[in-house]
C-alpha cells in the first residue's frame, strides 16, 4: 500500500507538484501581462481631452496625419478654374459683383484656401466688415459655424441655440484654431464623428438617423457638415430672432426640391440692390450635387479622392493633405482610373470648360436682366407689374448660383449642372422677355446698356459700393480688435 | 493499473496537502484557459487570432483587403480536407505560436514555415480554380502556365491579401481592432438633439 512507500518519494511527489502550480502560475502572469501589453501597444502616447480644439496637441500623437494636414498650408496648386491658391474671383468675374450687388460676397470674393487658413481668412475677408466690439459688424455669429474645432467646444459649453445667437464678433476670441481634428474625429477612439447639429437635423426631418451612418457614408457626411446648401432661419418658433443654422433639405436636395421649400417658408437672403428682386444665395452644395454625379452613385466617398491612402516608411494612412485630387492624380483618380495623368485631367477640364461656357451665359443675361429691371424701377414700374419679373430672376440667379458655388460641381455631376444651368438660362430669358414688353409699355425705347463693369473696381464702383471706407473699417479692425482677441485666446489656452 | 493508482495516491497523512496542490493545479488551468480565451481558437472568428497582438499587421492589413469579404484567416491557413486534418494542423501550428510568444521570441517580421506554404498555396487553388484553367489568362498573362506550377502564387501576386509590409512596426494606432459599431455623434450633441425631440413633441 501506499502507506508503505518511502518517505522520499512522497516529498518528490510533492515537490514536482510545486513546481507545476509554480511554473503554471508563471503562464499565467504571462499570460495577463502579455494582454495588457497588447491594450498599450497600440495606444496614443499622450491623453488628448475631449473635444480638445488645439491640433498641435492631436499632432503629438499622430504625427503623419497632422503633419499631411497641415499641407493644406501650401496655397501654389492653380487648376483650370480653381485650385488652393489665393484667387480674387470678383477680378477674374466683375459680372458676379453685379449679381451679388446688396450682398456681401460683392465687397469681397477670394477662391478659398486650405483648411489651416480657416480662421485667418474669414478674419481677413471685408464680408466680415469690421467690428469694434461683441456687438456690431454685419455678420451674426453663425458664420464661425464651420470654421474652427473650437465651434463644437463652444456649443457644447454654451449651448447650441446660444452659439448661434448674437454678432460675429461675441466669439472672436474663442474661435481662433482652424478647422481640424476635432471637427471630424473623437478625441478617444478617433473613429469619425458628426460635431455639427445642422446636419444631424436635416437627417432627422427626413426620417433618417445619422446614427446609423456606415464608416463609408460617414467618409463623405464628415465633409457634409459644411460642403452643403444652407441658410439661416430667424424664424423657428422658440428661437425666433436667432440666425439658426438649417440645411433646406426637406423635399429634397435638387434644385428644384431646395427651391420649392425656400418658396414655401418664404425665404428670402436679400434683396437685390438694383433689381430689387427677392434673391436667393447658393452656399455651396458641394455634397449634394457630388451624391448626383456618377462618382457619389457608386458610392465613392469625398476622403476616397480628396485624401486617398498613402504610405509612409512602411506605414499606409490616409493623407489629410485635403486639396484638389487634380493635384494628386496618382493617388485619387488612378488607383481605378488607367488612363494616363494627362488624359485623366484633360476629361475634367473639358467637362468644365463645357459648363462653364453656358454658366458664362447665364451669367452675362442675369447681369442684363438685373440692370433691365433697375430701367423698369426708374421708369416708374409698380410692384404689381414686377412681380412676377422679380420671381423669374430669383429662380434663373438660384440656378445660376447652385451651379457656380457647387465648387467642383462641373466634374462631380456634369449632367445635373448642364441641366441646371440650361433650365437657368431659359427662365431668365423668358424673364427678360416680360421685361422688353415692360419696357415697351413704359415707353422705353431701344437697349438698356449693358453696364462698365470690365474690372472689380469698376463693377464695385457701379453698385455704389464705398470701398474706402470698408477697407478702412477693417484695416482698423485688424490692427485694433484681432491682437486682443489672439491674446485673450493665449490667457485662456495657456489654462487647459 | 492498480500498480500506477499505488504510485499517485498519497498515503493518509498527505492528503490535506495534496487535495490543495491540486485544487490550485486545477484552478490555475481553469484560469489560464479563460484568461487566454482558450475556447475561441476552436472557431473560425479571424479576430481570435488579434487574441495576441503580435498578429495585428496581419489582421489589419487582411481586414483591409478584398479577401475580407470572401475568406477569414482559417479559409486559408489550415487544410480543408477533413476536419480531422484541419484540427490537428490547427493545434500544432497553434502551439508553436504559444510557445514563440510566451517564450517572446516572436519575430519582427512573421514568415510562413514551409508546411503552412503547402496549405495556404493548396487553399489559394481550392477557391481560385477557374483561374488556375482559365485558358485566357493562360494565353493573355505570359508564362502563367509555367509560372502556376513552379512558383507559389504569391511569388507574383505580391500584395494578396497582406499588402508588402507588414512587420509589427508597420503599423501603430491603425492596429486597432475596430468595434462591430462606431458611434457618430459625440455624447453631449446626442443630449442636445434628443432635447429637442422630447420638446417637438410636447
Amino acid at each position: 500500500m501506499s502507506a508503505k512507500r518511502k518517505s522520499w518519494k512522497n516529498w518528490v511527489l510533492f515537490l514536482a507538484s510545486l513546481v507545476i502550480v509554480f511554473l503554471l502560475g508563471l503562464l499565467v502572469s504571462s499570460i495577463t501581462e502579455r494582454k495588457m501589453e497588447a491594450k498599450y501597444a497600440y495606444t496614443p502616447v499622450n491623453k488628448v481631452k475631449p473635444g480638445e480644439p488645439r491640433n498641435e496637441k492631436w499632432g503629438e500623437n499622430f504625427p503623419r496625419e497632422f503633419e499631411s494636414y497641415y499641407r493644406t498650408a501650401d496655397s501654389t496648386f492653380r487648376s483650370k478654374y480653381n485650385g488652393n491658391a489665393s484667387i480674387d474671383m470678383l477680378e477674374v468675374d466683375p459680372r458676379l459683383v453685379v449679381l451679388w450687388a446688396g450682398y456681401g460676397f460683392s465687397k469681397d470674393y477670394m477662391q478659398g484656401r486650405g483648411h489651416v487658413y480657416a480662421v485667418e481668412d474669414i478674419r481677413n475677408s471685408l464680408r466680415t466688415g469690421g467690428p469694434t466690439g461683441k456687438e456690431d459688424g454685419p455678420m451674426p455669429s453663425t458664420c464661425w459655424t464651420c470654421k474652427s474645432p473650437d465651434v463644437p467646444r463652444i456649443m457644447n459649453e454654451h449651448g447650441v441655440e446660444e452659439f448661434y445667437k448674437g454678432k460675429w464678433g461675441k466669439l472672436g476670441a474663442e474661435i481662433v484654431n482652424p478647422i481640424g481634428c476635432a471637427d471630424c474625429h473623437d478625441s478617444e477612439t478617433m473613429n469619425l464623428k458628426i460635431t455639427r447639429p445642422a446636419l444631424i437635423e436635416a437627417f432627422e426631418r427626413q426620417g433618417k438617423d445619422i446614427k446609423n451612418a456606415t464608416h463609408n457614408e460617414m467618409r463623405s457626411l464628415v465633409c457634409a457638415q459644411c460642403h452643403v446648401e444652407y441658410y439661416f432661419n430667424k424664424n423657428i418658433p422658440g428661437k425666433e430672432g436667432t440666425p439658426y443654422l438649417v440645411f433646406p433639405w426637406d423635399d429634397g436636395q435638387t434644385v428644384e426640391d431646395m427651391e420649392t421649400y425656400y418658396d414655401r417658408i418664404g425665404h428670402v437672403d436679400w434683396i437685390h440692390k438694383l433689381s430689387r428682386a427677392p434673391m436667393l444665395k447658393a452656399q455651396h452644395p458641394g455634397y449634394e450635387v457630388f451624391k448626383m454625379g456618377i462618382h457619389g452613385q457608386r458610392g465613392v466617398s469625398c476622403a476616397d479622392c480628396h485624401m486617398p491612402y498613402k504610405t509612409e516608411g512602411g506605414q499606409k494612412f490616409t493623407d489629410h493633405h485635403i486639396q484638389s485630387p487634380l493635384n494628386n492624380v496618382a493617388n485619387s483618380c488612378q488607383v481605378c482610373h488607367r488612363e494616363e495623368k494627362d488624359v485623366l485631367t484633360k476629361n475634367v477640364y473639358d467637362n468644365q470648360d463645357r459648363i462653364i461656357g453656358n454658366r458664362n451665359q447665364l451669367e452675362r443675361l442675369l447681369v442684363r436682366a438685373h440692370v433691365e429691371a433697375k430701367q423698369c424701377w426708374d421708369l416708374g414700374a409698380t410692384e404689381v407689374q414686377m412681380k412676377n419679373i422679380l420671381h423669374g430672376i430669383r429662380l434663373g440667379q438660384w440656378r445660376w448660383d447652385y451651379a457656380a458655388a457647387s465648387h467642383g460641381g462641373s466634374f462631380h455631376a456634369p449632367v445635373e449642372l448642364g441641366r441646371v444651368i440650361g433650365k437657368g438660362i431659359d427662365i431668365t430669358q423668358e424673364t427678360r422677355i416680360k421685361l422688353a414688353k415692360l419696357l415697351m409699355t413704359l415707353g422705353f425705347e431701344g437697349d438698356v446698356p449693358y453696364p462698365p463693369i470690365e474690372t472689380k473696381a469698376a463693377a464695385q464702383k457701379f453698385i455704389g459700393l464705398p470701398m474706402e471706407k470698408l477697407k478702412k473699417e477693417k484695416a482698423e479692425f485688424i490692427k485694433n480688435v484681432i491682437p486682443k482677441w489672439d491674446e485673450e485666446a493665449k490667457q485662456r489656452e495657456a489654462n487647459y | 493499473m492498480g500498480k500506477l493508482l499505488r504510485l499517485i495516491i498519497p498515503p493518509k497523512e498527505w492528503r490535506t496537502p495534496v487535495v490543495i496542490l491540486l485544487g490550485a493545479i486545477l484552478g490555475l488551468t481553469l484560469y489560464a484557459l479563460i484568461e487566454s480565451k482558450a475556447v475561441s481558437y476552436l472557431s473560425d472568428d479571424p479576430k481570435t487570432c488579434v487574441n495576441c497582438h503580435v498578429m495585428t499587421p496581419q489582421y489589419t492589413t487582411w481586414l483591409n483587403s478584398s479577401h475580407r469579404e470572401w475568406a477569414t484567416c482559417n479559409d486559408c491557413h489550415v487544410p480543408h480536407e477533413n476536419i480531422f486534418k484541419k484540427y490537428a494542423f490547427k493545434a500544432m501550428d497553434g502551439l508553436y505560436h504559444a510557445s514563440v510568444f510566451t517564450t517572446r521570441n516572436e519575430p519582427e517580421v512573421i514568415r510562413m514555415r514551409d508546411a503552412s506554404e503547402v496549405v495556404v498555396h493548396n487553399n489559394c487553388i481550392r477557391c481560385h480554380q477557374d483561374q488556375v484553367v482559365d485558358t485566357k489568362l493562360a494565353s493573355t498573362v505570359s508564362n502563367h502556365t509555367a509560372n502556376m506550377t513552379d512558383r507559389k502564387c504569391w511569388d507574383c501576386h505580391k500584395e494578396v491579401p497582406h499588402g508588402k509590409i507588414h512587420s509589427l512596426s508597420s503599423v501603430k494606432y491603425y492596429g486597432k481592432v475596430p468595434e462591430e459599431h462606431q458611434e457618430t455623434v459625440p455624447g453631449w450633441l446626442k443630449n442636445y438633439i434628443e432635447k429637442l425631440d422630447t420638446k417637438s413633441k410636447e
